[in-house]
């Protein structure tokens, strides 16, 4: 019976305090955010006054322009242009396009306009985003055995720890490389390229990247003048699409951490366990000789049953 | 998984993109075109219209308001001011960050919001993907608790077990997309004014958290004010339904690369079979054996093992003939080497469906009579193949073809579980039978055909070309075999979002649901002993991994 109550608990615990959390941030950025938009807005109204005051220019012709150029930048033309306009839509950038539709970044600096490419960017999303999730999880899955298993083996046998400590330890030492290597190098090597980008908004661009938020509010490569603009777009992709196999195996370390530790069960979430099915050693010859042994010793599953983890395709 | 494949994968992935790309590129480029000369007349309009306004007082004026349109600031209303920072709105932007959508139509423009997003969004997306597991788990009991009851509906009328799990199957995901993708997509239309393509798409770009932000539900015209909770409340839910629709087609995706590997791998694997079956034989000799070296069914079987012999060759000319049906060929395929029966037992399990439905006696029946010997022997290679399940299964069938001596033993004890096995037979469709009793209904049912088999093609060895071949094909497992492998990768998504709540309640209720998904083999680790797989079979239940077979023997 107390398990049927903490399992009605828990998830009941879990959205209160998801609210909550909601509601705290909706509070915080209302209050940061909204005097700023004050007084753009301000600005906005003043410029605007001054300009019909100027010139012969009348409201309503004033208001059925910007309604143009409201429209034009909705479809991703920027106003600014007079004559040759890189197109949102060559092949480097369509590219980038896709490829942020399919790790679900989604900017949503250029997006399909015609209905067509409405149509077609449903299907493709849809085939495409689980394959993408897929092939992650299928390299997250190669990658964790020299990445996790190795080195949590080797800090067992050489350091002598105990599992518990040597997970948590080799969990804070590849954060830190994971932060050092994807989010602060990146950030500088971006903020130097694109000119109006301050180092915060370019650590705050690779976050946001990453985390397959993609607010869309920075996007690189859509200066007018860029030089090289193909190549930035194809190297700016792999950065993301590296970036989000190591937030994979980010989360599947500490998702293992977590097991070993016992909070799973404590949350009554799906464990994490070893994909047995894509080592299997009878047939195909897997080199991996140490790996079992040492996920035995550094895995314990605190259930004997065993249960996937649920969220190994969504996230 | 190997580099080859990973590097495969990478390949495909990388095709997937570019050829997107070439689409988007030709579908998407003349519209911008024309929206960029759209744009370019109505300015050169504007300025000669209103020849007191030059085109640099022009640009700067536009620069500003693009600034102001980036800040998310609406630059037509300047009458009455509604911010877009207000509570309500802020709350919805915090739950695009923290479900990953992330629209972008407002997005913090100071360094402060900015630098609290990076630490929110830290804390919120783990916490909301905790949310979501659990909420999916829920959302996938609750679904197929409605679905069991319309199971049992149909079951109850005698539909095929496979048929039935693809039928709620089905009837699931069209109760999903109704609540979750119908509904809201017209109550969008609606509210916001779209067409119906705009919604749908809206929909599936917010649902699977890509969410570019060209549309957002956000109403700004004063709805009621509980759209946006409500709103919210279905990202929520139909976010822990996409994901499990999404995880349902990358483990198809995924279960149909390992189906290409291991029929690959099973043509390397006949070299091992002889082998895996004398090992087998030698299990075998805790039955009594009545000796009658002059039994003429001896002889049979002698022959037998020869035709058993031809028809491996056979097996593989079927591969190549259904390319397509790789699935169905390795199923074909089946050899009674362990290896090859792990990675795709699971499939087989569905095949006793074909053998148990009251016309199949008729059809074992003909079977035996058909044309010719091969087609013969396929069948024979089918069925043994298709009790494999675990160990014990796997002993008899190959007792009862291989082993000369323990034929007329066999026989006798299938003579004692016939009567069981008939009676039990019809109440195998029901739900309620426990996975060890089907096996062993299955093995009584596998022995009573091969003995009648064995016994028709005694009669019929000079007959064999009377009967038309396309009983064979009728019984063959193209057809159920492609339903029972979308209906397992089904069930196996059903019960990994079932596992936790399956958990909780008692064992007895879990009979039922069990006994329903009983072709679904378990995931057991390899390092359990074969003795305990059936007590963790038969236990609560784990959700497995993408239907595996068990461990070799």
């Amino acid at each position: 019976m107390s398990t049927t109550f903490r399992s009605c608990f828990v998830p009941t615990g879990f959205i209160l305090g998801y609210i909550a959390y909601l509601l705290l941030g909706a509070l915080v950025f209302s209050a940061i955010e909204r005097p700023v938009e004050e007084t753009l807005k301000s600005d906005l109204s003043s410029l605007k006054a001054e300009f019909l005051n100027l010139s012969c220019v009348n409201a309503t012709a004033l208001e059925t322009f910007l309604e143009k150029v409201l429209q034009a930048n909705k479809y991703g033309v920027s106003v600014l242009e007079n004559a040759t306009l890189p197109t949102n839509w060559d092949l480097a950038s369509a590219l980038f396009f896709a490829n942020t539709m399919v790790t679900t970044v989604g900017y949503g600096h250029s997006t399909p306009l015609s209905d067509e490419g409405k149509a077609f960017s449903i299907v493709y999303a849809l085939i495409g985003v689980p394959f993408t999730m897929l092939v992650l999880t299928a390299c997250v899955q190669r990658l964790m055995h020299p990445l996790t298993y190795g080195p949590i083996s080797m800090c067992q046998r050489r350091a002598g720890l105990q599992p518990r400590t040597a997970s948590v330890v080799h969990f804070i030492v590849l954060l830190f490389l994971v932060v050092l290597g994807f989010f602060v190098v990146p950030a500088l090597v971006f903020s130097t390229i694109e000119e109006t980008w301050s180092f915060l908004d370019s650590f705050y661009f690779c976050f946001i990247s990453l985390c397959t938020i993609g607010l869309g509010d920075f996007v690189p490569a859509e200066k007018p003048g860029q030089r090289l603009r193909a190549l930035y777009k194809i190297s700016v992709m792999v950065y993301l699409f590296v970036g989000l196999m190591v937030m994979f195996l980010v989360l599947r370390t500490f998702h293992k951490l977590a097991d070993v530790h016992g909070w799973t069960a404590f949350f009554q979430l799906p464990s994490y366990e070893e994909e047995d099915e894509d080592r299997e050693p009878i047939i195909e010859q897997e080199p991996d000789d140490e790996s079992p042994e040492a996920e035995k010793a550094s895995v314990k599953p605190l259930d004997p049953s065993s249960q996937v983890s649920y969220n190994s395709i969504n996230r | 998984m190997r580099y080859t494949r990973l590097l495969t994968i990478l390949a495909a992935v990388l095709l997937y993109l570019v050829l997107g790309a070439l689409v988007f590129g030709w579908l998407e480029s003349s519209r911008e075109e024309w929206a960029h000369r759209e744009l370019l007349t109505s300015r050169m309009a504007f300025l000669q219209n209103h020849s007191c306004v030059t085109p640099y007082s022009l640009r700067e004026f536009t620069e500003k308001v693009v600034d102001a349109i980036e800040a998310g600031v609406d630059a037509r209303s300047t009458s009455n001011y509604t911010s877009r920072w207000d509570p309500s709105n802020a709350f919805f932007f915090c739950g695009t960050i923290i479900t990953t959508i992330g629209f972008g139509n407002i997005s913090p423009k100071t360094k402060g919001g900015q630098l609290f997003c990076i630490f929110y969004a830290l804390v919120g997306i783990p916490m909301f993907g905790i949310l979501l597991a659990g909420v999916g788990d829920h959302l996938g009991t609750l679904l197929r608790r409605a679905v069991a009851k319309i199971e049992t509906l149909f079951l109850r009328k005698g539909v095929k077990p496979t048929s039935v799990r693809v039928i709620s199957a089905v009837f699931s995901i069209l109760i999903g997309c109704l609540v979750f993708i119908a509904m809201p997509t017209m109550v969008f239309q609606e509210v916001e004014s779209w067409s119906l393509l705009e919604a749908v798409y809206f929909v599936v770009i917010t649902l699977t958290t890509v969410g570019f932000g060209d549309y957002v539900a956000e109403n700004r015209r004063d709805g009621a004010p509980l759209y946006k909770p409500l709103v919210w409340l279905w990202i929520v839910f139909g976010l822990a339904y996409f994901a499990s629709i999404l995880t349902m087609i990358g483990n198809w995706l995924r279960v149909l690369s390992k189906k290409t590997r291991a029929e690959m791998e099973e043509l390397r694997a006949h070299a091992t079979d002889w082998t895996q079956n004398i090992q087998n034989m030698s299990m075998d000799f805790r039955i009594p054996v009545p000796l009658d070296l002059n039994d003429p069914f001896q002889l049979q079987r002698r022959r037998r093992r020869k035709r058993h012999r031809h028809h491996r060759h056979h097996r593989h000319h079927r591969h190549h003939r259904h390319p397509r049906l790789s699935v169905v060929g390795l199923a074909h395929g089946i050899s009674l080497d362990a290896d090859v029966v792990r990675e795709n037992g699971h499939l087989i399990l569905g095949w006793p469906a074909c053998k148990y439905t009251p016309g199949s006696d008729i059809r074992s029946e003909a079977l035996s009579q058909s044309r010719s010997r091969r087609r013969l022997d396929g069948a024979y290679e089918v069925r043994p193949g298709s009790r494999l399940t675990v160990g014990p299964a796997s002993r008899s069938v190959s007792r009862l073809e291989l082993k000369p001596p323990s034929r007329p033993g066999s026989r006798t004890i299938s003579r004692s579980t016939s009567e069981s096995g008939t009676g039990s037979v019809s109440g195998s469709e029901t739900p309620s039978k426990s996975w060890s009793e089907y096996e062993y209904d299955s093995n009584s049912r596998n022995s009573e055909d091969l003995e009648s088999g064995a016994e028709g093609t005694l009669r019929s060895l000079g007959s064999q070309k009377d009967v038309p071949v396309v009983v064979v094909d009728s019984c063959s497992p193209p057809h159920p075999s492609l339903l029972d492998f979308f209906g397992e990768n089904l069930a196996y998504i059903d019960e990994s979002s079932d596992a936790l709540s399956d958990r909780i309640k008692p064992a007895g209720q879990n009979r039922q649901r069990k006994a329903k998904r009983r072709s679904m083999t378990r995931q057991i680790p390899h390092s359990y002993p074969i003795g305990l797989q059936k007590e963790i079979s038969n236990e609560l239940q784990p959700p497995s991994h993408p239907p595996t077979p068990p461990p070799p023997t």
